[in-house]
């Protein structure tokens, strides 16, 4: 482990050229990623919504989303990362999540209900970060990620009232969910060692994959739902 | 194409959205100003003369939004003419300036209706927690709507009476039945 703690971006030009780059990479991460969730997913939900009250709730979750995207991208700025960078189709490859548009209201719930508490393990591990415009930026977002987890656990709870419902919504986590593990990068990530040297990040990424497969069936379990095999990460 | 950045043209209506009472009206007895507005958003999103209700609580408010009586004609066409508005828009600005400068007003929007809502929640009790959620997502698209008007330079849309109702303190519920229902 490596001590060292940067309490602002101006304290960031005195760092170590590796520490830079990983909070960099980290940033850049999660500001595409809240991009590209808003726009495939939050946005084109408010359409499958089906009453003004869950529009309009569906409405402020995207522009959350979008927000986040905003902050990170206002923080990668006063770093010096060029905005381009930070904008999805310029070359990150997306999470493979991205690949499917939504369909129905029931897979933007269960999407809500299992995506954002990945989203939430993901932020949780930024809270003791050593950059802390980072953590700052992670508290911040924490409470509006775990307002988007209980949206698609109100609404699940909704859904499972009626057997019609229960089933399209278990339809919808058998779909989405195989694909979240891999949300968590690979077991032997060169990133994710670099970020735990630094102390930016805190676990490695089967610790946090293994954390959410057992919260996230914890939370489905208490719909009446059960969780599919899940695919292996890269 | 418009080489003037939508940032400045914004800026009006950031004031105006800065400027404005939100929720600071909800469940008051409606002035005549508020159904002039009201009438003016219904006839220029084509629905002509509807009754125009009142909801007195956020409970009575909640009730109307998760259980609306009727279709939900009065959202498709507001979706329809956001849908022919944003396409104006793309046609005038370089599509990433007007993206952004959307994204962030209403990014702003958004954080200061909801601190509204949530005082507005406060002082008059009875609101559920996600209640405060669903007033600021829909102020938030009021702005991001109006914003769109006044992008693709249309004056006479309904997005102009219904960001009014907004900035005078009220919550247009939507088009339950045959009445536009203000809280």
């Amino acid at each position: 482990m490596t001590d060292i703690v940067v309490k602002t971006v101006e304290e960031l030009k005195d760092a170590p050229e590796e520490y830079r780059e990983a909070v960099s990479k980290l940033v850049i991460s999660h500001a595409i990623n809240e991009l590209y969730g808003a726009q495939v997913f939050d946005e084109p939900a408010i359409a499958y919504a089906p009453t003004p009250y869950a529009k309009w709730l569906t409405c402020r979750v995207a522009m959350e989303e979008y927000g986040h995207h905003v902050r990170f991208k206002q923080l990668g700025a006063q770093m010096g990362i060029p905005e381009e960078r930070m904008i999805p189709g310029t070359g990150k490859k997306p999470l493979s999540i991205f690949e499917f548009p939504l369909k129905t209201w029931e897979e933007f719930v269960a999407i809500k209900l299992l995506a954002d508490l990945a989203e939430i393990l993901q932020v949780e591990d930024l809270l003791h970060c050593t950059f802390h415009p980072l953590r700052n930026l992670a508290r911040a977002t924490m409470p509006e990620e775990r307002f988007h987890a209980q949206f698609g656990e109100d609404f699940s709870a909704e859904l499972v009232k009626t057997p019609e419902g229960k089933a399209r919504l278990q339809a919808a986590v058998n779909e989405y969910y195989p694909y979240l593990p891999s949300f968590f990068g690979g077991s032997k990530s060169r990133n994710n060692e670099i970020f735990r040297k630094w102390k930016i990040k805190q676990r490695t990424n089967d610790e946090m994959r293994q954390d959410y497969v057992k919260r996230a069936t914890e939370v489905a379990a208490k719909y009446g739902l059960t969780l599919p095999g899940i695919r292996q990460a890269a | 194409m418009n080489m003037m950045l939508p940032w400045a043209l914004l800026d009006p209506l950031r004031a105006e959205v800065r400027s404005g009472s939100w929720f600071a009206a909800l469940g008051e007895p409606l002035t005549e100003g508020d159904l002039n507005d009201a009438s003016a958003y219904l006839a220029a999103l084509g629905f002509g003369s509807l009754e125009i209700g009142l909801a007195r609580d956020w409970p009575e408010a909640e009730r109307l939004l998760k259980t609306p009586d009727g279709t939900l004609s009065w959202w498709d066409r507001e979706e329809a003419l956001r849908r022919s508005l944003l396409a104006a828009a793309e046609a005038r600005y370089p599509e990433r300036a007007l993206w952004s400068s959307l994204t962030e007003l209403t990014t702003e929007a958004g954080d200061l209706a909801h601190g509204k809502a949530a005082t507005a929640a406060a002082r008059m009790g009875e609101a559920a927690a996600a209640s405060i959620h669903v007033a600021a997502g829909a102020a938030s698209q009021a702005v991001y709507q109006l914003a769109l008007a006044r992008l693709a330079d249309q004056p006479a849309s309904p997005f102009e009476s219904k960001f009014r109702l907004y900035a005078a303190g009220r919550w247009p519920l939507g088009i339950m039945g045959s009445r536009l229902v203000l809280f």
